[in-house]
């Protein structure tokens, strides 16, 4: 079988699949089956599967995304998110979409102490969504920002993805990690600029209330008493990461061991709102690891039937100019992201695309960033992105796919609007590795 | 009939709670093996081991709970495009459909443990731990799962609403 | 022609997978219009832990992969992975012919080779370590970062805090100080990028690796008798070629590590011996009582040690 045609069997059938509604893990294991019977010999590829789902599934790199959700969801149960929202709210007086400010601020945070960007999109997204949309901002108000910031987190340093690309490319892992500062926070400020236009076009978009005038004195207070302790455990929880005490995969764990301790001192820890935590915790996390345990097969029958290599060497088999080449490469990045997991992509691309991106004259950091830039996009890109699903599993019932998909888009377009932004000036990701 | 029925629900739930402790230990052993660690002490590696492998017995003992619970995530184009009536056949076909899967799963699931017993395989990891003690999982949930969907095939509760438009 | 599918544990970029794609190349030149080998990808197109299994299963029908990663069905490996020789002497006295022997009987695959052998492990470390007054390693503070590979030498004998952390995550846990020491090969460090934080190695080195090529015994028993011809020769020569290209790769890394300031401290004397002693002789006890669980027993064992371990050569 020709390449295109192992490409088109296997896409057209998950594609098929999803659009007559069949749960999205279940339609990445139908084709799988339909895969593994036609490339892996017969019904014995079908053990083979499950092998490879399990190898997918017992990885210590997925550890940290339900504790992060657990996190999330002990805040919200506990009553912790709404004193901490309401001070806030008190806090920043009339600003529109305040909160929507605050998610990106405390997202762009939040990437400093997460490598992980379904991590951080499941904490984010436990710890706004709920209380957001109790407030009566509408859904693309806390989505939007929050599958923007989750992207961040695989930009901002620390990032394991960052760390793996550098090492299968053979660059300079700690210029890779820094030149992804100054990026990230221009992407956080577009998101920023994309909020107060989104408030100042629709003022629906965002509850305007009147709030009480305060005293400083009054102010002050509600800091301290209400919005001091959360941030607090976040900056011990980085302090620690940053002493040695604990790797990223781990502050998670620490991260929910925070919030529980705070809840008791606050007293407001109770069996029902642990036992809450832990069932919604525990939705969002089996809804995600069985599409993991599905997609992550997908793309090994991807790569083995020779459909995603073929894809990517003909894609690169073009003379073409390097502006051109560098936007060939990045659709391909962005087609496969859309139905890859992103370490099985840099396995396949990377070997191909360095030496041509160093033939091409492109600087291999620069070239790692705009590649790190892609993936972080493609997780959030409709109808298939990891993110939106885990969104879909975090947001109140009712919400639906399409507002999911339409909250992403303006954010996306940001991301998009970075890679031109590098494009046209190298030096926002060199400058600050060069010092 | 009613007993086994008690039975077969009480075994979902059991499982679904079995998922829910693992994932509570996740956060135990993290902590207990940094606090190990930073003492000075050598963490025990099962602490690290029964976490990956908890990754795997939480999402299959937990998934065909999700089912019940309309969990899993999908996509409605199609099924909210049709009429009433050829979107209630579809939606049955769907789950049928995924019915098909499982069973295929439960089968092939059960051929792997079997293999993993007959060849005595082990996993290998800080332990020599064996394998069929993971790969019970599959032929067990796909099991459940199979029985999850085709209520939503032969039952009265439809998977799809199909109601006002695209909705989940 | 005959055509096998092939996969390979590790990634496309490092020095093992070019070797390996290396032999493909001579193979494929050598047995043009008689056999050739289709490489389908590495751990992006079947899972590395499960590349045993689907070579076993005939998913696939050559895997290129560390023994270690079949150590529950085949703890024979560890006769190479405690070896102090080389496919060279190894294939000249008989002794991969039991392995591939043990292989057929154990696992239903041919073994076609030990490649990129002659590399050995050595420790690793932040600080500059420290010796008590026999001259043995003080492994006391340290927070040695360990795998299933090596965990029987670092715990049972080192007696050392071992911290089990995957490849990935190792960089990340030497930068924050997680980590101060870790076991590697000889090469590789360099790629990895770890000598950014590591400034010591100590010698002696310890352990082989155990890289081979496995094809499907069914497989196998299908290729006409030229096919067969081809692989086993063309593999016999890449056992050689190997040793030779990763010495010579060894020598250029550890001349980069120095010259990048790297500094090199060796145990000596009765330690020397007594540490290479434990390596090897904690690696056997563990293949022991493995074996034994296992049909056909420890019949082999003997056998085993005296064809990969020259005792001689350890003194
Ligand atoms: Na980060
Ligand atoms: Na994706």
């Amino acid at each position: 079988m020709e390449w295109y045609e192992a490409l088109a069997l296997l896409l057209g059938t998950i594609i098929f699949l999803m659009a007559i509604g069949m749960p999205v893990a279940l339609a990445f294991l139908a084709a799988n089956i339909i895969g593994a019977w036609v490339f892996m010999g017969g019904e014995r590829g079908v053990a083979q599967l499950l092998n490879n789902g399990l190898g997918a599934l017992t990885k210590y790199a997925l550890v940290p995304i339900p504790l992060f959700l657990l996190m999330g969801e002990i805040f919200f149960h506990t009553g912790l998110g709404g004193r901490m929202f309401n001070a806030i709210d008190k806090l920043l007086g009339r600003l529109p979409g305040r909160l929507s400010y605050v998610t990106v601020l405390g997202g762009t945070a939040f990437s400093t102490l997460s490598g992980s960007s379904m991590g951080s999109t499941a904490l984010l997204g436990s710890l706004m969504v709920p209380e957001m949309s109790r407030r009566g901002y509408q859904s693309h108000m806390s989505i939007g920002p929050i599958l923007g910031t989750g992207g961040l987190a695989i930009i901002i340093p620390p990032s394991a993805l960052a760390v793996l690309l550098a090492t299968l490319a053979q660059i300079d892992v700690a210029a890779l990690l820094i030149a992804g500062v100054v990026p990230g926070l221009i992407l956080a400020s577009f998101y920023i600029a994309t909020i107060w236009l989104q408030t100042r076009m629709n003022p629906d978009a965002a509850p305007a209330y009147d709030v009480e005038p305060m005293s400083l004195g009054r102010k002050l207070g509600l800091l301290v008493t209400e919005v001091v302790p959360m941030v607090g455990v976040m900056v011990v929880i980085i302090v620690l990461m940053i002493r040695g005490f604990v790797t990223p995969s781990e502050a998670a764990a620490f991260g929910a061991l925070g919030v529980l301790i705070l809840a008791a001192l606050f007293r407001c820890l109770t069996w029902e709102s642990m036992r809450k935590s832990v069932v919604g915790a525990l939705r969002v996390t089996l809804m995600a690891y069985l599409i993991v345990f599905g997609s992550a097969t997908f793309s090994q029958l991807l790569a083995f039937s020779g459909a995603s290599r073929g894809l990517v060497n003909w894609a690169t088999s073009f003379d073409l100019a390097p502006l051109a080449m560098l936007g060939v490469m990045f659709a391909v990045l962005l087609l496969l992201g859309m139905f890859m997991e992103q370490i099985s992509i840099m396995l396949l691309t990377v070997p191909i695309f360095f030496p041509l991106a160093n033939t091409l004259g492109f600087d291999p950091i620069w070239f790692g960033l705009i590649m790190l830039l892609s993936l972080e996009i493609s997780f959030t890109t409709p109808p298939f992105g990891l993110l939106l699903f885990v969104m879909k599993g975090v947001a109140p019932p009712g919400t639906t796919m399409r507002e999911i998909y339409t909250s992403a888009f303006p954010f996306i377009g940001c991301s998009l609007l970075l890679v031109a932004l590098l494009v046209a000036f190298p030096q926002l990701a060199l400058w600050l590795p060069s010092l | 009939m009613i007993a086994v029925t008690r039975a077969y629900s009480a075994l979902l739930y059991a499982m679904a709670v079995v998922a829910g402790a693992t994932l509570v230990w996740l956060m135990v052993s993290v902590i207990v093996s940094v606090l190990m660690r930073n003492l000075g002490l050598q963490p025990f590696a099962w602490l690290f081991t029964s976490a990956e492998y908890g990754l795997l017995y939480m999402t299959m003992l937990g998934a065909p709970w999700l089912v019940r619970e309309k969990g899993h995530v999908h996509i409605e184009l199609v099924t909210a495009a049709l009429p009433a009536r050829l979107r209630r056949g579809l939606s049955r076909l769907v789950a049928a459909a995924c019915v098909a899967v499982c069973v295929i799963l439960t089968w092939k699931g059960a051929d792997l443990f079997l293999t993993n017993i007959e060849r005595g395989d082990y996993d290998v990891r800080a332990y020599y731990f064996p394998r069929w003690l993971l790969t019970i999982a599959f032929p067990l949930s796909f099991g459940l799962m199979a029985v999850e969907f085709a209520r939503f095939v032969f039952g009265a509760e439809l998977m799809h609403t199909g109601e006002a438009g695209i909705h989940e | 022609e005959d055509t096998l599918s092939a996969v390979h544990a590790f990634p496309e970029t490092l020095i093992y997978t070019k070797s390996f794609l290396s032999f493909v190349d001579k193979v494929n030149a050598a047995g043009e219009g008689v056999v050739r080998i289709d490489v389908r990808g590495g751990p992006e197109a079947i899972g590395m832990f499960q590349q045993p299994d689907a070579v076993r299963d005939g998913i696939v029908d050559m895997v290129y992969t560390p023994g270690s990663f079949y150590a529950g069905v085949l703890p024979e490996k560890d006769a190479l992975v405690a070896s102090n020789l080389t496919a060279v002497e190894t294939r000249e006295n008989g002794g991969i012919a039991l392995i591939d022997q043990v292989h057929q009987e154990k696992m239903g695959v041919k073994y076609l080779g030990w490649f990129d052998s002659g590399v050995c492990y050595n420790l690793w470390t932040r600080n500059e370590p420290t010796f008590d007054a026999n001259g043995n390693l003080e492994v006391e503070g340290l927070k040695l970062r360990g795998n299933a590979v090596y965990n029987a030498f670092f715990t049972n004998y080192l007696g050392a805090q071992v911290i089990d952390l995957p490849t990935g995550e190792v960089y990340s846990a030497l930068q924050r100080g997680v980590v101060d020491a870790t076991g590697w090969t000889q090469i590789g460090l360099i790629d990895l990028k770890w000598n950014e934080f590591l400034n010591y190695r100590i010698e002696p080195c310890f352990f082989s690796t155990d890289l081979g090529v496995i094809i499907n015994l069914d497989k196998w028993n299908s290729l006409s008798d030229e096919s067969k011809k081809v692989l086993q020769d063309v593999a016999i020569q890449h056992e050689k070629d190997s040793v030779a290209a990763l010495r010579a790769k060894r020598d250029e890394d550890f001349a980069a590590l120095e010259a990048a300031g790297m500094k090199v401290v060796s145990l000596e004397g009765e330690a020397k011996a007594n540490y290479l002693a434990a390596a090897r002789e904690k690696t056997w006890e563990r293949m022991k009582s493995v074996m034994a669980e296992q049909p056909g027993g420890t019949g082999n064992y003997d056998k085993l040690i005296e064809l990969f371990y020259d005792l001689d050569a350890a003194k």
